[in-house]
């Protein structure tokens, strides 16, 4: 099971990304997503989340404002940007890539 | 994007934390009540569910510090860590990094060397308090062929009555003097200086005091402040010299003060006042009285706080043309005053010279990054694997950038360092090379400002030079590495690397024909006839004014005596006295001439240089007769009164007409003669005395023995080294007067040497700049072709085995090797040209467009690029077929 401390650096941001295409979120939200689509393999910890988060929000490719979750209470809700989109588009291009990469390397 | 958003993350990093901080609380609270509100619906008592909710987190104060942590610290630490990268990759190939380095201190170094002259020459503020108040007042005569005259006496006068922007005017007039007494003769170099003048320059004695009103003596100054130097020199740093008796000029004098050691007179080099003078005494009472038309003293002025150098300007003006309407002296030409800043007044004639030597160094030092910036590209094209394996595992456009600007910043950094020691050294040389008109160089120290030159300087090309191999990889598409990557990009490599070689080859002969057009200046100077020979003569001074012979009946005695001893010396061929020598710092003597007695003088339109001279001076400097005769033994004090004019002013001032045989009024107040007409003997042709590059004024020749001034300086002519003549002319001399001082005894080559210094200089450094150029752009070259070479190996393999032959490929290379330098070739051309234009004042005897000067430099240039090609085109028919065939 991987944990979320080994995961690659941009692979969590490459999820996290992922996860808001679906719709703003807040950060609990998040984690619980990410949760549930990997059936629980991947658990991201607020230690790893809110750093993530940061650094997105630091290169505009999410928002952040504060509103209300779904349980009603106030909440900081990310929602994906142009930019965001563009970016997720492009880690995803470059995540087969490097797949690929690391799999020819294995099995040299 | 990426850049920007790099850009953008590291500015955010440093804005304040609390907002940041108050939102991130926030949002932790709002997670960790949202946990515990699970809990507690799962059952858990909400103590627990709180508890749970909080180890579930992980500490909010943990999970704070490493938001914190991303913020502050990613920027920065991934700098370090890059830094840490590329100072590991530069050991790892050390001659690359030698090489870089190596490039990098030559570039920087010239560069700092030749900014710390600019900045103690051009920036640093002259060493005087407040020192940007200071300007130089001139007459500006420009009617007369004479911009920039000194003032009179009553015109310092009126100056000081009537002008409220300044604070106050000082003036100083240059001489010389014969001090007596404790020990050998000595002819000192005398400032005659108002009782202001240190004040309004703003220095003061280190010993004893300033002039005061009281010490202008009527007739005969009988007080003396002492140069640092003289003190030390003469009297052993005495501190009790401060109302001692010293004789100078003959006189009784009482030492008032001692100027500081380090003290010089920086004034503009055409005001004639040497910068180290030895001595300073003041005017007598009878300046403000003299002729209004006897214009000798050197005026400064200090502005009033805030007033601005216009404002000043435009109020002397006016006192100039209320003057004009006041006095008659002036005739309808009137008076003009202008004022100059003194520090750019000073740096007036070096200026351009020392900035054309700035941007010269500039060039080479762009060359220089252009070849560091090329060796980078070779690089990175190395290493493209890795950057693809990089880019695979996560590095984006922004790590890569990043990593290639700290590399640049590395390398610039270690080469700025390695810089500021070549510079300092370089400096020390230049120093050491310095010619006497760049005596304000010798001041020059890597200071502060020099350091943030450098410093800047080296991380600006850092950042320039790490460009080219981002341009590069960002341009790459790096394809998955399975795939052969190295066609495509190799292309992209060769032609950034061609494009820097270009530059390169144009910049070298931008540089390499401004040398060429500097070294021929200087050559042309060396052959430019300045209407005298300067080879095989000795010249020597001696003053009369303090000596036993002060009376003109007894100079001419002495004289008549002395010439007649010296011209029975065996090797001796000629002996002459003369006023002025050639480009010498004797206070210019010059003056109005008109053709009949009574007119206003200052009217008559232009001036003339006076001089006086002896029989036999002009036989013993070489000037050569157009018409007439020279003077002789019947030009005598009861003789007629005669004179001796150049072919500018005969052929001027009689249009065409023979000048022999008639007569013009001289300049009273030049002369000391009341109102005298002269009969024209001979006209001689012009002798250059203020410039080799020019004729600045016309001529009027007295006969010395008409007009005897002093000082009087001797030109003697030999058949031998004049230099081994120079202990027997003392003994003359001695053996005439034992307390007659002999002064500047040296070959008269010595003054035409100095008056092509700073062409001298300049053209040294400059050729030394295009040697380096050119070096640089060869090997700039060679590795592009070598490069080019070593990526079409299988090709050659190829060709070869088919049979091509050696020289085919060869000249396959040198095709290439051509297209590069030709391309260069030709811009540098234009470059050139450019730089020629700017250039142009700075040339003598050959166009800024000459166009065999180009024929030289642009195929000098290509053949030394073409060798370069030689060595890779050699190396491309070395490759064995068969191996080629079988590695691929």
């Amino acid at each position: 099971m991987a944990q979320p401390q080994t995961l690659l650096q941009g692979t969590l941001e490459l999820l996290i990304l992922r996860t808001l295409d679906l719709g703003p979120l807040h950060g609990l939200g998040i984690a619980d997503r990410i949760a549930q689509v990997t059936q629980g393999a991947l658990h991201i910890k607020a230690g790893s989340l809110f750093p993530a988060l940061y650094r997105l929000e630091a290169e505009g490719w999410i928002a952040g404002s504060w509103g209300e979750s779904h349980t009603g209470r106030r909440a900081k809700l990310y929602t994906l940007t142009k930019a965001g989109r563009k970016q997720l588009a492009e880690q995803k291009k470059s995540w087969a890539r490097a797949a690929l990469a690391v799999e020819q390397v294995l099995q040299m | 994007m990426s850049v920007w958003s790099y850009c953008r993350r590291l500015v955010s990093s440093r804005r304040p934390r609390a907002p940041h901080d108050t939102d991130l609380a926030r949002e932790l609270a709002s997670w960790v009540a949202e946990l515990s509100a699970r809990y507690e619906a799962a059952g858990a008592t909400p103590a627990e569910a709180r508890r749970r909710a909080l180890i579930e987190t992980g500490g909010v104060e943990q999970v704070k510090e490493a938001v914190r942590g991303v913020r502050v610290g990613a920027a920065l630490d991934a700098c370090l860590r890059d830094a840490r990268h590329a100072w590991r990759g530069l050991r790892k190939f050390p001659t690359f990094t030698f090489v870089v380095i190596a490039t990098l201190a030559l570039g920087i170094g010239a560069t700092t060397a030749i900014f710390s002259v600019v900045d103690a020459m051009l920036i640093a503020p002259l060493p005087y308090r407040d020192s940007s108040q200071l300007v130089f007042v001139w007459s500006d005569m420009a009617h007369a062929g004479y911009p920039r005259a000194p003032l009179s006496g009553p015109e310092l006068a009126d100056l000081r009555q009537r002008a409220t922007q300044f604070t106050g005017f000082g003036a100083v007039w240059a001489t010389s003097g014969t001090l007596t007494g404790d020990g050998e003769a000595e002819q000192l170099r005398l400032g005659v200086v108002t009782p202001d003048f240190f004040s309004i320059l703003g220095v003061n004695p280190a010993l004893g005091r300033a002039f005061v009103r009281e010490d202008e003596p009527p007739l005969i100054p009988n007080r003396i402040i002492l140069s640092g130097s003289l003190w030390r020199r003469r009297y052993g740093a005495d501190p009790g010299i401060v109302g001692r008796q010293i004789r100078v000029l003959g006189e009784s004098m009482t030492v008032v003060g001692v100027m500081p050691d380090d003290f010089r007179l920086l004034l503009p080099r055409d005001a004639a006042v040497p910068e180290d003078l030895d001595a300073f005494v003041p005017f007598n009472r009878m300046l403000a009285t003299s002729p209004r038309t006897t214009q000798f003293i050197r005026v400064i002025g200090r502005l009033r706080n805030g007033v601005t150098v216009q404002q000043a300007q435009t109020e002397i003006a006016e006192i100039g043309s209320r003057l004009s309407q006041e006095f008659t002296d002036y005739g309808t030409a009137g008076r003009t005053f202008t004022i100059a800043p003194l520090q750019r007044d000073v740096t007036r004639e070096v200026r351009a010279p020392v900035l054309a030597l700035f941007a010269g160094v500039g060039i080479l030092l762009a060359i220089a990054c252009l070849n560091v910036a090329n060796l980078l590209v070779a690089r990175a094209a190395t290493r493209t694997r890795e950057t693809a394996l990089r880019m695979a595992v996560g590095a984006g456009p922004v790590q890569l950038i990043r990593q290639s600007l700290i590399e640049g910043i590395v390398l610039a950094a270690l080469g700025g360092a390695a810089g500021l020691l070549v510079g300092r050294w370089g400096l020390t040389l230049l120093i050491a090379l310095r010619p006497e008109s760049l005596t304000r160089l010798a001041s020059a120290r890597i200071d502060p400002l020099v350091l943030i030159f450098t410093a800047g300087t080296a991380l600006t090309w850092g950042l320039l030079f790490s460009l080219a191999p981002m341009a590069v990889q960002l341009r790459t598409d790096f394809p998955a590495l399975h795939r052969d990557v190295r066609q495509p990009q190799g292309a992209i490599h060769y032609r950034a690397r061609a494009a820097l070689v270009i530059a390169q080859v144009a910049l070298g002969v931008t540089l390499l024909v401004s040398a060429e057009l500097l070294v021929r200046t200087f050559v042309a100077l060396q052959h430019v006839d300045p209407g005298f020979r300067s080879d095989a003569a000795l010249s020597f001074r001696l003053p009369f004014f303090g000596s036993r012979h002060r009376t003109p009946e007894a100079m001419i005695s002495f004289a008549r005596t002395l010439e007649a001893k010296l011209a029975a010396l065996p090797g001796v061929t000629g002996v002459g006295a003369v006023t002025h020598l050639p480009f010498d710092n004797i206070g210019n003597w010059a003056g109005p001439y008109t053709s009949k007695l009574g007119q206003p003088k200052a009217t008559a339109g232009v001036m003339a240089d006076y001089r006086a001279i002896g029989p036999g001076y002009f036989e013993a400097v070489g000037a050569q007769r157009v018409d007439g005769r020279f003077f002789d033994e019947t030009d005598g004090p009861t003789g007629e009164p005669v004179a001796i004019v150049d072919e500018l002013l005969a052929r001027r001032f009689w249009k065409g007409e023979r000048a022999v045989g008639r007569r013009f009024a001289v300049d009273p107040n030049s002369t000391g003669h009341t109102d005298r007409m002269v009969t024209v003997v001979g006209v001689v042709r012009h002798v250059r005395l203020h410039s080799l590059m020019e004729e600045v004024r016309e001529q009027i020749y007295l006969p010395w023995r008409q007009t005897p001034w002093s000082p009087i300086a001797y030109v003697v002519r030999t058949s031998g080294d004049p230099a081994a003549l120079a202990p027997v002319v003392r003994r003359v001399v001695a053996e005439l007067d034992p307390l007659m001082p002999v002064y500047d005894l040296r070959p008269l080559v010595e003054y035409t040497v100095k008056a092509r210094a700073t062409q001298r200089f300049t053209m040294v450094l400059a050729s030394a700049f295009a040697v380096v150029a050119v070096v640089l752009a060869c090997v700039g070259v060679y590795g592009v072709i070598a490069y080019s070479v070593a990526r079409r190996r299988q090709e050659f393999g190829v060709r070869l085995a088919l049979g091509a032959r050696p020289a085919g490929l060869i000249r396959l290379v040198l095709a290439d090797g051509m297209k590069l330098t030709g391309a260069g070739l030709l811009i540098g051309i234009a470059g050139a040209l450019a730089s020629a234009r700017v250039l142009r004042h700075q040339l003598y005897g050959i166009s800024p467009h000459d166009v065999s000067s180009y024929a030289i430099a642009v195929p000098l240039l290509g053949v030394c690029a073409i060798v370069a090609c030689l060595i890779p085109a050699w190396r491309a028919t070395g490759n064995d077929a068969i191996d080629t065939l079988k590695t691929e």
